[in-house]
């Protein structure tokens, strides 16, 4: 899809910047970092929900009952204003944070849920459980409450409209391997920390199961924005 | 500015031109063009014959230009660490013509590049920010910064010297003693004019991030200086302390949201100043609150069109300069595609909003790739707050007449600042079909950018910094 390839190369290229950023001469810029991260961010975002839209299309069983307007934008790939949260508050991420994603986040993508979900509440309280609190390497241990979620989105199939946020399983382990070979190859050798989920990992049940092989990668250089 | 009977426009007035010598980096070969056209011609003949390597260096790349309070100086700096000051020319009746050239006036290395061991970083010599003190006697003082230390530099002339010593000779020697046989007084001798230029106060160590502001305040006496987390407020006699009247900076870093970009006194209101933040907004505050202006007095935002959100909205709503007028009635804030005025009194929306270069917006992901979304443009006020200008990619510079609401684009480069010749508009084709005299979008040369501008206090003379060169700009009064 063009729409994920563009989000892909954003933050291939984000992560490029940053890492080039640390050998600027005068070092690292505080402001520049936070933009990198910034684009960064959002650039995930929108990858994501055009994974999730895709795997969704790819199902016709599966109604979408709120597609994500950011998934068919103009060429530079323009967030329209639907994807804005009620409140008005934008859907840009707040930036070089890896932890903070977790309490960040999860209300808001409870929010989404909320609108697509018959189970907001649990559903929020199931991201926090499953997302990176234990930081980098939570995103590599596959969570018990995915298990749990299996069954919710076995009765949600059977009573209310299924969680379009929560892929079909073999397709969301095809998508991660994917990311996380593009970051590899830019990164390997220099970072030791790399992106290690195996391709055979268990099937991430999580509402973003696409983004954990990047979050390695990704609060390694972040952090190093903390580290002044 | 344009909005005369007649269509005037602008005539180069100098050029100058930094070379630098890559073996002697601290040499600055600076050249300045005087108005007629034969002059102009033969040095830039001149010119090419005395470089071997045409391409500059790095070091020589204009960081900063500033005009005093007369407008008689104008002082820049340079990544190199350098600051280049010039003087208008005064009138004289042997040379009718020349008014209002401006030629070098002094030359000083102002930062050196240095190290920090503590953090085992390298801290560049590149010149932020020059701004100028009110003068208050024969000589002149500024303030340049780099990215972490402040100088506070005294400019003076010498046209006299002592001469007559009784125990020196001429040269300088010790005379022998027993050779003095008559003792006389030393008088002043008149000499060829010299400029000197010494640092007189030096305040280091009380920035943690990149400074990208100074600030003089309208007390004479105190200035303030921003970084990305915080503003100090400066004695400027006093460099062993400042005091911190804003921090932004979160208990917890990875909390982190915004950053300062830059920061201003109000010219009349010594107690008042704004910050612009990364995302956008201004926040003024008032000193006599509190020591500590964590909280503003006013908050200016803008909000966002969300039609037109993408991926690079955070980076293109930063705010990269913000200018007071010279009333002090409004502030103008600039960010990557547009140039707005605000009202003091009003807080939710800017009262104008100029487009400096909109066909941009579909171009923004080539920009960051090439890095070019980063670019801090900087804008200034004509002296009388009718006109504000500020600049562009592909050496072009955008001017925007208030009261008519009339615009223009211009370019500062050799081939066209032909000297009597007035500016012509340059139009940018944003599709269809591109006329003649148009420059397409995809042709723009976007390595070639006015990022700092600065308009006489007076009068109509600007003064345009293209990487490497200065264009001086003078409107056509005849």
């Amino acid at each position: 899809m063009e729409v994920q390839k563009e989000a892909q190369r954003i933050m291939t290229l984000s992560v490029w910047k940053m890492y080039h950023s640390r050998m600027q001469r005068g070092g690292l810029r505080l402001h520049r970092s936070l933009q990198l991260s910034l684009v960064m961010r959002s650039a995930r975002e929108l990858y994501l929900s055009a994974k999730v839209e895709a795997l969704d299309l790819e199902t016709p069983s599966t109604p979408t009952r709120c597609p994500d307007p950011r998934l068919h934008p103009p060429r530079e790939a323009e967030v329209p204003a639907a994807c804005v949260p009620p409140d008005g508050e934008p859907l840009s991420p707040e930036p070089m944070d890896t932890q903070e994603d977790e309490e960040e986040a999860s209300p808001r993508a409870a929010e989404t849920l909320a609108r697509c979900s018959a189970h907001p509440a649990r559903v929020g309280r199931k991201r926090r459980s499953s997302s990176l609190s234990n930081g980098v390497d939570a995103g590599l241990v596959p969570s018990k409450k995915a298990r749990l979620e299996e069954k919710e989105e076995a009765e949600d199939a059977s009573s209310e409209v299924p969680d379009r946020l929560l892929p079909p399983p073999a397709q969301a382990e095809g998508a991660f391997p994917n990311l996380a070979r593009v970051l590899q190859r830019s990164f390997s050798g220099l970072l030791n920390r790399g992106p290690t989920a195996p391709p055979t990992a268990p099937p991430a049940r999580d509402a973003k199961p696409v983004c954990r092989p990047a979050d390695p990668v990704l609060s390694v250089l972040v952090r190093a924005v903390v580290a002044f | 500015m344009f909005s005369g009977p007649r269509q005037r426009g602008l005539r180069l007035l100098t050029h100058a031109e930094w070379c630098g010598v890559p073996s002697e980096a601290s040499v600055l070969l600076c050249k300045t063009v005087s108005m007629r056209a034969g002059d102009l011609a033969q040095w830039f003949r001149c010119l090419l014959h005395k470089r071997k390597d045409p391409s500059w260096i790095s070091a020589d790349i204009i960081s900063t230009v500033e005009f005093n309070y007369s407008g008689d100086l104008l002082a820049t700096g340079d990544k190199g660490g350098r600051v280049v000051i010039f003087q208008r020319e005064q009138e004289s009746k042997s040379r009718p013509h020349s008014r209002g050239e401006y030629n070098v006036y002094s030359t000083f290395q102002s930062h050196e590049p240095e190290f920090d061991y503590l953090k085992s970083l390298e801290i560049e010599e590149k010149i932020n920010k020059i701004r100028w003190l009110p003068q208050q006697n024969a000589a002149h003082f500024l303030l340049s910064t780099n990215d972490k230390t402040i100088k506070l530099w005294k400019i003076s002339e010498r046209d006299k010297r002592a001469e007559g010593y009784n125990l020196k000779d001429e040269d300088g020697r010790l005379r022998d003693p027993f050779r003095i046989t008559a003792l006389r007084v030393p008088i002043l001798k008149p000499m060829d004019l010299m400029v000197e230029a010494s640092p007189r106060r030096i305040f280091a160590n009380a920035h943690t991030y990149h400074i990208n502001s100074i600030s003089v305040n309208s007390d004479h006496e105190t200035y303030l200086s921003a970084d990305d987390l915080r503003i100090n407020l400066w004695h400027l006699e006093i460099t062993d302390r400042s005091f911190n009247i804003v921090d932004i900076k979160p208990a917890n870093m990875e909390e982190l949201t915004e950053v300062i970009t830059a920061a201003e006194f109000h010219p009349h209101q010594c107690n008042v100043f704004v910050y612009s933040s990364s995302k956008g907004t201004i926040r003024l505050c008032d000193m006599r609150s509190s020591a500590l202006c964590d909280r503003h007095s006013k908050f200016f935002e803008e909000p966002e069109d969300p039609s037109s959100r993408s991926f690079f909205s955070e980076i293109i709503s930063s705010i990269s300069d913000v200018k007071f007028s010279h009333s002090g009635r409004y502030m103008m804030t600039r960010d990557y595609l547009s140039v707005k005025v605000w009202d003091l009194n009003m807080e939710s929306r800017p009262v104008e909003t100029h487009q400096v270069h909109e066909y941009l917006r579909s171009k923004l992901c080539s920009l960051y790739e090439n890095d070019c979304i980063f670019d801090k443009f900087e804008c200034c006020w004509n002296g009388s707050d009718s006109a504000i200008m500020t600049g562009s990619y592909n050496n072009f510079f955008r001017m925007f007449d208030r009261n008519t609401r009339r615009d223009v684009t211009l370019e500062a480069s050799r081939e066209n600042s032909k000297p009597r010749a007035s500016l012509k508009p340059r139009k940018v084709c944003t599709g269809g079909k591109r006329k003649k005299d148009e420059i397409s979008v995809d042709s723009l040369d976007f390595n070639k950018k006015i990022l700092h501008t600065a308009w006489h206090p007076m009068e109509n003379i600007i003064a345009v910094a293209a990487t490497n060169n200065l264009y001086i700009f003078q409107d056509k009064i005849n």
